[in-house]
C-alpha cells in the first residue's frame, strides 16, 4: 500500500492546532519559570548549614526526581484534590507535576554549580565583610550560573518537550489538538508528523545554541 | 478529613505487579535494543563517510528533540497506515523507546569515545590492528567503563519514560493504576501507592548507580556526562 501525503488537512485546521500551540507555550513559560527559579531556592536549602532546611530540600529533591513526571502529573490531577479539598483542573495538574519536577532537577544543578566555586570566594566575601546572601549575589552566582548555563538550557528542553504530557488529562497543548485533527480528518499520519516537525523546528536551533555555548565556555574557563 | 483505605488498593495489588513486571519488561527491551542501535548511530556518525555521519547526526538530533509522547503516537497511529504492519502497544513502545533511547546512548557512547586518547588508535594502528579491532580491542573496553555513570543515569529516566505507554494502552504499572483507580474509585490510595513503588524502585537504582559512579571515582577512572 502506497500512502500519498497530504498536509492540506492539516493546513485547512490551522486554527485548531494554533490553539494547541498556544497551550504549549503558556505551559512551557510558567512551568519553566517556576521549575528554574524555585530550583534555586531548593538548590539553597540543599546547601544550606541547618538541617531544618536542608532535610526537606533534600526530601523534595529525592522524591520528585525519582517519580516519573507523568505519574506525578495524575496524582496531582486524581489524588491531590481529594486529599487536599483543592479542585484542580488540567492546567493546573501539569503545571504542578512539571514546576515541581524541574524544580528538583534544577536544584541539583544549583547545588553543584554552587558547590564547584573554590571555598576561598567565600571566605573572600566574607573577609571583606558581605553577608551570606552579598556573597552569593555578588560573587558565587555570577560564576556558578556561568559553568551550569549549559546544564539549564537542557532542562529547559526537556521542560518544553514535557509539556506534551499535559495531554494525558486533556489540557488543550499541541499534541491533543493533533490527536483531535487526526481523529475527525482520519490523517493521523500527518497530524503526528506536523507535530513532531513542530518541535524538531523550534528545539534543533535551541539545542545548537547550546553545543555553541558549551564549546565557548570550555574555551573561556 | 481523608480517611485513607488501603484495603481496595492491597487485596488487588497483584494488578499492580503485574503492571510492574510489565514496565519492567519494556525497559529491558528498550535498552537491549536501544543500546547496540545506540553505538551503530554513534559509530556512524563519528565516520568519516560524510551522509553516514549527517544521517545518523539527523536521527540523533531528532529524536532528541522531538518529545517522546509523540514519537510513541506517531509509531502507534501513524506507522501502521505508513507500512500497511498490524500494530500493538507492546510493539509501538518497544519500537519508539529503543530508538528514543539509543538517540541519548548514541551521544553518551560518543562522549566516551571520544574521551580516549587518539594515541590508543594510533597504538592499535601500529601493531597492525584493523579499524573494527581497535575499536573492540582497545577504544571501547576504556571507553565504557568511563560511560558506565551515564549509562544507568539514561537507563533510569528511561524507566520513567515507560510510563508514557499507558496512554496507548498498554497494561504497564501506570496503565493498571488508572484501571484500578476506576474500578475501586480509591484513586488517592492506588496513585500514592504506584507513586510509592515507582519510588522504592528508581531510587534503589538511584543509590546503585551513585555507587557505582563512587566506586569508578576511587578507581581513579574519570567519567563521561
Amino acid at each position: 500500500m502506497q500512502h500519498t501525503w497530504d498536509f492540506a488537512t492539516i493546513f485547512q485546521n490551522w486554527e485548531v492546532l494554533w490553539v494547541g500551540l498556544k497551550g504549549t507555550v503558556v505551559m512551557f513559560l510558567v512551568t519553566v519559570v517556576l521549575g528554574l527559579s524555585g530550583g534555586l531556592v531548593v538548590g539553597m536549602g540543599r546547601y544550606a548549614q541547618n538541617s531544618a532546611l536542608r532535610w526537606p530540600a533534600t526530601a523534595f529533591v529525592e522524591i520528585f526526581r525519582n517519580t516519573p513526571v507523568l505519574v506525578q502529573i495524575i496524582w496531582f490531577y486524581y489524588a491531590f484534590p481529594i486529599l487536599t479539598g483543592i479542585e484542580v483542573n488540567p492546567f493546573l495538574a501539569a503545571v504542578l507535576g512539571i514546576s515541581l519536577n524541574t524544580m528538583a532537577f534544577s536544584a541539583e544543578i544549583y547545588r553543584a554549580g554552587i558547590q564547584s566555586i573554590e571555598p576561598g570566594q567565600w571566605e573572600a566575601g566574607k573577609a571583606i565583610g558581605m553577608t551570606y546572601g552579598q556573597t552569593l549575589r555578588r560573587i558565587i552566582m555570577p560564576v556558578a550560573i556561568k559553568r551550569i548555563l549549559p546544564a539549564l538550557t537542557n532542562r529547559g528542553i526537556e521542560v518544553f518537550k514535557m509539556s506534551t504530557l499535559a495531554s494525558v488529562v486533556a489540557y488543550v497543548e499541541t499534541l491533543n489538538q493533533a490527536k483531535l485533527i487526526a481523529d475527525l480528518n482520519f490523517n493521523p499520519i500527518e497530524s503526528y508528523t506536523a507535530v513532531a516537525l513542530i518541535f524538531f523546528v523550534v528545539l534543533y536551533p535551541v539545542v545548537q545554541a547550546t553545543y555553541a555555548l558549551e564549546r565557548t565556555l570550555r574555551k573561556s574557563d | 478529613m481523608v480517611e485513607w483505605n488501603f484495603l481496595a488498593v492491597l487485596s488487588d495489588i497483584d494488578l499492580l505487579l503485574l503492571g510492574l513486571g510489565n514496565t519492567l519488561v519494556v525497559t529491558a527491551l528498550a535498552l537491549a535494543f536501544g543500546i547496540p542501535l545506540g553505538l551503530f548511530l554513534a559509530l556512524s556518525r563519528l565516520s568519516t563517510i560524510r551522509p553516514l555521519s549527517v544521517g545518523s547526526a539527523f536521527i540523533i538530533e531528532f529524536f532528541r528533540t522531538t518529545p517522546p509522547l509523540v514519537q510513541l503516537f506517531w509509531f502507534f497511529f501513524a506507522l501502521p497506515i505508513l507500512i500497511d504492519v498490524r500494530m500493538t502497544p507492546f510493539i509501538a513502545a518497544i519500537v519508539t523507546f529503543s530508538i528514543q533511547s539509543s538517540a541519548f546512548f548514541a551521544e553518551v557512547f560518543r562522549g566516551g569515545i571520544l574521551s580516549i586518547d587518539k594515541g590508543q588508535w594510533e597504538g592499535a594502528k601500529a601493531i597492525g590492528m584493523t579499524y573494527g579491532q581497535s575499536l573492540r580491542r582497545i577504544v571501547l573496553p576504556q571507553a565504557v567503563k568511563r560511560m558506565i555513570p551515564a549509562f544507568m543515569e539514561r537507563s533510569i529516566e528511561l524507566l520513567k519514560t515507560t510510563t508514557l505507554v499507558s496512554t496507548v494502552a498498554y497494561a504497564d504499572l501506570m496503565f493498571q493504576a488508572n484501571d484500578l483507580a476506576q474500578k475501586t474509585f480509591r484513586p488517592l490510595e492506588v496513585y500514592t501507592v504506584v507513586a510509592v513503588i515507582y519510588f522504592l524502585l528508581i531510587f534503589t537504582f538511584s543509590q546503585i548507580s551513585i555507587a557505582v559512579e563512587h566506586r569508578l571515582a576511587r578507581s581513579g577512572e574519570s567519567t563521561v556526562r
